[in-house]
């Protein structure tokens, strides 16, 4: 196919070919708050293509323009849309919707058929915005009915899986063979939320694009690493969800690891979708196990009543939906180490929890001391370390903490903080993450999306932990108060190395 | 001392603006400072830089520091200095460049919107700006110079910038396989509106995207009545490729005949034509713009 010639030097990037959207779990709660006010900003940005579709796909009987009023819905409550909007008029127009049982081949011919009717030469993305136990039987239906096969470049087919990709390395591996049984690998796009994010895409810009990072960016500069992703909110409506899957697999396995994996991957030889992820599975696959002849250092807890943004809330047990006797974690502390040239010795702090003071994922770099204390005498304030912290929410930015001398004629010492903001520094809007990384499927990018091996590798180091877990006496777990920043074994977790969590 | 461009700006001499803006405490400032990303001097005739003024006070958050600078006969003008914002009114043009030397922060990007006036000293300005966005009511004379003022600069303008949605929906038309396949048969090119530089600088465009050997003839009306771009419309007797502003004047309705082709008609936003969103756009631009010198080339040939 010629390429476009208009495309050349326009500054709106360029849009993908004609694509019909297929989302599964298109009257879900991820389709109405996420993925149509994805759409709408996409549309009014004009990154969508002049042929693009959205088919909804959901057990609901609901007619072909279904879709419609769940749009009108999603963008008034989820994009701030009031009244008539043409942009969302127009979209609605390219909405469609068929029902059915997913389990049935029936409902994947009708959208075989529906497809063809839409657009029977673009591509078609399938989203499974759907609970996991079913992402399997809807792979394998998309298989059966030949929807997999991309009969041209034009029509290409690719499917974006949500997390989580399974729930232990078992169960990893074998949605891993039954995608790869119908979708190539580089039709498959696993989600995950956090690398959209700009913050999270700049962290490679900011080590690999500038000289004066990377060469401190190693065990003789940086003494530790803390990796935080804190939420104020409780387990809401995700009870069903969340009892199985608590944080550990619900935060460390996908959003820390990528985190990680970010921070300490040596520099790819170019910024290239398997250049990127060949580094970034080199990393993970250096990290020590967390289970060590029955020892972790893998401290977890979960909520009691407490206080959180200006309200009382109720202890974890007490949620909707969550089993009186529950044990799932709502809180996860551990410590890992890389066996890496770079990485050796530097421990990296991952930390995550429900109903946390503060709503902040951040990832905190705390450089070594001075050598020498020189104003140990003069100055009454000990020095502190620098830090240099990556702020992925809500404040999109990076802040450089070093000392300065507090103005005056005595010597004091005092740290101070550098701050650039994404929301402030270039002006304009930082788009969302589910943006980005539903144009970069569309486009055929998968740089920001999780490989098999990753996924694989990443429960391979999670999965004893549970294992480790069930071990124990299952019928307890340690408490923190709704309000506070964890139990106070993750603060000994840290003391044991005589470092502690950063004050956020 | 007028206090039109910088009303809530302190008075301060030239050799003290630095430590004004130092010492300046607007609330970006309070809340620990935010990083700078450049600087944007606006230069032009008093009358328009009152609005280019309104415009930049909506980047009063944003990291840049704000020089407005307008044209007089006053070699040591009036100064007034408000959060990142300084103002100097009444300036003689051919000491533009100095104040432009003075101000600009130093090791970041430079961009000089330039809102008209005489171009003899323009080139001064280009060789101290990073990225130099034109902005004339006539821009005639000064894209005469385009050649030579991109040998120092990058070079824009915000007509240009103001096209971006109208040259977005066209490509879109040229993603289309079919489109794309018949894109050396384009013949007709109607284009309806009120600005005729627009207008001009649009088929330029076109004809220097559509590649030398095709010959779009551009067929132009201008009506005082209509929005700067109202409508294109690009034919080759078979596919016709249209663009029109919608009734709501912030949306385009387009629309793709293309025979055996699903209709590609749909109403997409405009976004924000607003200056300062405008300016926003080119100050997120940092490479040099080729395809604006290649259509501005071009549009000399658009009558």
């Amino acid at each position: 196919m010629p390429s476009n010639p208009l495309q050349d030097g326009l500054r709106i990037e360029p849009t993908p070919g004609p694509t019909t959207l297929v989302i599964f779990g298109a009257t879900g709660d991820l389709t109405r708050r996420k993925l149509l006010p994805a759409v709408y900003n996409l549309s009014r940005g004009q990154r969508l293509p002049a042929r693009f579709s959205v088919l909804g796909v959901g057990r609901e009987p609901l007619p072909d323009d279904g879709l419609r009023s769940i749009l009108a819905d999603s963008l008034r409550e989820f994009a701030g849309v009031k009244g008539q909007d043409a942009v969302a008029q127009s979209l609605a127009e390219r909405m469609h919707y068929v029902g059915g049982d997913f389990r049935d081949g029936a409902l994947f011919q009708k959208i075989k058929a529906r497809l063809d009717e839409i657009d029977s030469a673009g591509g078609a993305l399938f989203y499974l915005a759907i609970p996991p136990t079913i992402y399997a039987t809807v792979i394998e239906q998309l298989g059966a009915a030949s929807l997999s096969s991309q009969p041209s470049p034009e029509r290409w087919r690719r499917v974006i899986v949500e997390k989580p990709f399974g729930s232990d390395l078992a169960t990893a591996r074998e949605l891993n063979t039954i995608t790869h049984r119908h979708f190539g690998e580089d039709q498959v796009y696993r989600i995950d939320h956090y690398l959209g994010k700009e913050t999270v895409q700049n962290l490679m810009v900011f080590r690999f694009a500038n000289g004066m990072f990377e060469p401190i960016w190693n065990r003789r500069y940086i003494d530790h690493v803390q990796i935080t992703a804190a939420e104020t909110v409780g387990v809401e409506r995700r009870a069903t969800y969340y009892e199985g899957a608590g944080a550990l697999r619900d935060m460390v396995q996908n959003h820390l690891m990528q985190l990680l994996s970010l921070v300490a991957m040596e520099p790819p030889i170019a910024f290239s979708a398997e250049n990127v992820r060949d580094r970034k599975i080199d990393a993970l696959l250096s990290a020590q196990p967390l289970v060590n002849n029955g020892m972790t250092d893998v401290v977890r807890a979960q909520y009691a009543a407490g206080w959180v943004a200006g309200a009382e809330v109720p202890g974890y047990r007490q949620d909707t939906g969550v089993n009186p006797q529950s044990t799932t974690e709502t809180f996860v502390a551990l410590r890992m180490h890389l066996d890496s040239w770079r990485w050796a010795g530097v421990p990296f702090y991952l930390r995550t929890g429900k109903r946390m003071p503060k709503r902040t994922t951040e990832i905190a770099i705390q450089m070594r001391r001075p050598p020498l204390e020189i104003f140990r005498r003069v100055s009454p304030s000990s020095v502190a370390a620098n830090l240099l912290i990556i702020n992925v929410q809500p404040d999109e930015g990076i802040s450089v903490r070093f000392e300065a001398k507090l103005p005056g004629t005595r010597m004091q010492l005092a740290p101070v903080m550098m701050n650039f903001r994404y929301g402030t520094a270039f002006g304009g809007g930082v788009p969302e993450a589910y943006e980005t990384l539903l144009l970069d499927a569309m486009l055929g990018d998968p740089t920001l999306f999780a490989r098999h091996d990753f996924v694989e590798r990443s429960w391979e180091l999670i999965t004893p932990v549970h294992e480790q877990w069930q071990k124990e006496n299952a019928s307890s777990i340690p408490t923190y108060e709704a309000g506070e920043w964890g139990p106070a074994e993750a603060d000994e977790l840290m003391a044991r190395d005589g470092r502690r969590w950063r004050t956020l | 001392m007028s206090e039109s461009l910088l009303p809530s700006g302190v008075e301060v001499l030239f050799g003290e603006i630095e430590s004004a803006l130092a010492g300046s405490s607007d609330d970006t400032r309070r809340a620990g400072g935010t990083a700078l990303t450049a600087t944007v001097v606006v230069a032009g005739p008093a009358d328009r830089l009152v609005e280019a003024a309104t415009a930049i006070g909506a980047l009063k958050d944003v990291g840049v520091r704000s020089v407005l600078i307008s044209y007089g006969d006053n070699p040591a003008p009036d100064v007034r200095v408000a959060g990142h914002t300084v103002a100097l009114e009444g300036l003689r043009p051919d000491y533009l460049n100095n104040a432009v030397a003075a101000l600009r922060l130093s090791s970041l990007p430079t961009l000089v919107w330039w809102r008209g006036g005489g171009t003899e000293d323009i080139e001064g300005l280009a060789t101290l700006a990073d990225r130099l966005v034109l902005d004339a009511e006539d821009p005639r004379e000064v894209w005469k110079s385009i050649e030579n003022l991109a040998r120092h600069t990058s070079v824009s303008d915000l007509r240009w910038a103001r096209l971006t949605r109208w040259r977005a929906l066209m490509a879109h038309f040229f993603d289309i396989p079919e489109v794309c396949a018949a894109s050396s048969s384009f013949t007709t090119l109607r284009v309806e509106g009120s600005d005729r530089h627009a207008m001009c600088l649009f088929a330029g465009w076109l004809q220097s995207v559509l590649g030398p050997g095709q010959r779009v003839v551009p067929d132009l009306h201008e009506q005082s009545s209509l929005a700067p771009i109202e409508a294109v419309v690009l034919g080759n007797g078979t596919q016709q490729l249209v663009l029109r502003m919608a009734a709501n004047r912030t949306c385009v309705q387009t629309a793709a005949e293309v025979p055996n082709l699903p209709s590609a008609s749909r109403i997409v936003s405009l976004g924000n034509q607003q200056l300062a969103a405008l300016l926003g756009e080119e100050l997120r631009i940092r490479a040099r713009d080729v395809a604006f010198e290649r259509a501005v080339v071009a549009s000399r040939g658009v009558s």
